[in-house]
């Protein structure tokens, strides 16, 4: 792409050197690849330094994605928590077991009302002793402390939050009864507390995002500062400096590629490590839940958002150093 | 080929490198550039290849202003001009073969089809078969034949020379003047900065003659009876 000498030909002799368009993008994606491959092979040359950057951006990305499976996890359990509601009605320790399976079989009757489970005072406690660790302290009692609790499901029509609250103020009013519970305020609570951790892990991972890209940028910087001598030469033959940039930008999808491969390693070691401990506490809880991985879908988000930082790092590096080098 | 109209280039911090400089270097003319260190052989060779813009004035290449040449373009006209300095500016870590392909790989030319060249580039600057080698095992003058054969292999129409002998004995010196003048018979126009007066007088060419920024002498007028003479020239 002869500028100077396009139009005309040179008076004498020289012949300007000719290549096709075609051909010339054909050699585009030649060297495209052979770019690609050498900056691979520069990687390896220098693999200490080149892990080291990988390292850091596979490790920034894991945190988040560990939190992310993390949330996933707890909003799967708030979702199994939704519906339907239920009110827990705690009654007066004075009435008689007659007197509250009479209520129970009433409260049945009732037309917003589903179904209606008994836990007498002393399954209760029995289920207290066992559970809660405090076994030879409860023996010490005189009495038993826990009253009868019935717990209500309400219809389907009646789950959504106001009709339930509405159902809720109605057994409160009932004799006998000195309190009941919505348990959709915990619910909520659950709710509020994902969307503080969900808040929270999105800033923690934005951060991480930018320390990864300003890591990378530094290291490719260095790259472009080391090879200063070579720019210039390749500046003086005619080196576009989309040219020169090349190399260094697949450096840094190298580094998003494999640093994206260290945060799914990284990520299933963290979440088998938590595994164990997870279940540990839905047992407590005698719940069926399984912790969820990372989905296939969720991997290759991961490797590509690795890969992008990789870009945009080395980008950033590109655009500031690559042009700044001038030939003297 | 190249023509100066009232160039002068005034260095950030005040110092005036050039001063309103004309002259007119025809297509296919070999011609010399002489003067002190610091009259500004140097600064007007880099205008040419565009590493610095003139402060006033302008510079034509082939009837092309270049200050109408945008900075995205400055690549491709370097590729039209082939460079030789004096510490020669080879990459020492790569080949002699990776140094001399080193225009054609950015021009897009295939490995066999550069392959090709580079060993004809080689080959006429006297280094057939030394492909192989790195330039740290080359003498001093074969070393800027490497840069010779790196600034021909895409046939320039243009060659520019900065002191290309510069660090060598007399002897050496006359052989790569003599390779300039080979490449200049085939019509590629050449602007060699030297200081050595006695090798530019040996050689009876056209001399342009910087002092202190001013062209005291652009060698038109004896040139003119030599060119007669020899039939040679513009």
């Amino acid at each position: 792409m002869s500028l100077l000498f396009r139009s005309k030909k040179p008076e004498q002799g020289a012949k300007v050197a000719q290549i096709t368009g075609v051909r010339r993008f054909i050699m585009f994606i030649v060297s495209n690849i052979q770019q690609a491959v050498g900056s691979l092979g520069e990687l390896w040359r220098t693999p200490f330094a080149s892990l080291m950057t990988i390292a850091v951006l596979g490790l920034s990305l894991t945190l988040p994605a560990t939190l992310y499976v993390v949330v996933k996890n707890s909003q799967a359990i708030g979702a199994q928590w939704d519906n339907p509601a239920e009110i827990t009605v705690f009654l007066d320790k004075q009435m008689s077991p007659q007197q509250v399976q009479t209520f129970a079989r009433r409260v049945e009757l009732m037309d917003a009302v589903a179904s209606v489970q008994h836990i007498s005072r002393d399954e209760a406690l029995r289920e207290f002793r066992e559970y809660s660790g405090f076994g030879s302290a409860i023996d010490y009692l005189d009495s038993n402390p826990l009253p009868d609790v019935l717990i209500v499901t309400p219809v389907r029509e009646y789950s959504a939050s106001n009709r339930a609250s509405q159902l809720q103020r109605e057994l409160a009013g009932e004799s006998g009864v000195t309190e009941a519970k919505l348990d959709q305020d915990w619910i909520e609570r659950l709710h509020a507390l994902i969307r503080l951790i969900e808040d929270a892990l999105g800033a923690l991972a934005l951060l991480l995002c930018v320390a990864v890209v300003l890591i990378v940028g530094n290291t490719i910087r260095l790259g472009i500062l080391n090879r200063r001598d070579e720019i210039r030469v390749m500046k003086l033959v005619g080196a576009t400096d989309g040219y020169i940039q090349r190399p260094f930008l697949y450096t840094g999808a190298w580094y998003g590629i494999i640093g994206g491969l260290i945060a799914w390693c990284a990520t299933f070691v963290l979440i088998w490590w938590i595994r164990a401990a997870v279940l540990r506490v839905t047992e407590l809880y005698d719940s069926q839940f399984r912790l969820q991985g990372l989905s296939f879908n969720e991997l290759l988000v991961l490797w590509a958002i690795a890969i992008s930082l990789g870009l945009l790092g080395s980008w950033i590096a590109v655009r500031r150093h690559v042009a700044a080098i001038e030939p003297r | 080929m190249i023509k100066f109209e009232q160039v002068s280039k005034t260095y950030p911090g005040g110092f005036q490198a050039l001063n309103q400089v004309n002259f007119h270097l025809r297509a296919g003319e070999l011609a010399f550039l002489t003067g002190h260190s610091g009259a500004g052989k140097s600064t007007l060779l880099r205008l040419i290849a565009l590493m610095e813009r003139p402060t006033v004035g302008r510079v034509m290449i082939n009837g092309h202003d270049l200050r109408k040449i945008k900075r995205g373009q400055i690549p491709y006209v370097r590729r039209d001009i082939g460079m030789i300095f004096q510490d020669h500016r080879l990459l020492m870590d790569k080949t002699v073969f990776d140094n001399v392909a080193l225009p054609l790989l950015i021009e897009g030319y295939t490995h066999k089809e550069a392959a090709k060249r580079v060993s004809a580039s080689l080959e006429k600057v006297g280094l057939g078969g030394k492909e192989r080698h790195y330039p740290i095992m080359l003498s001093g003058g074969e070393q800027q034949r490497v840069g010779i054969a790196r600034a021909i292999v895409n046939k320039p129409p243009l060659l520019l020379a900065d002191e290309p002998t510069g660090n060598l004995d007399p002897k050496l010196s006359m052989d790569i003047m003599r390779l300039f003048e080979s490449f200049n018979s085939v019509g590629i126009s050449v602007l060699i900065a030297s200081h050595d007066l006695g090798l530019i007088a040996r050689m009876r060419y056209r001399t342009l003659t910087l002092k202190e920024g001013r062209m005291i002498d652009d060698g038109l007028a004896h040139h003119e009876a030599d060119a007669n003479q020899f039939g040679g020239g513009a």
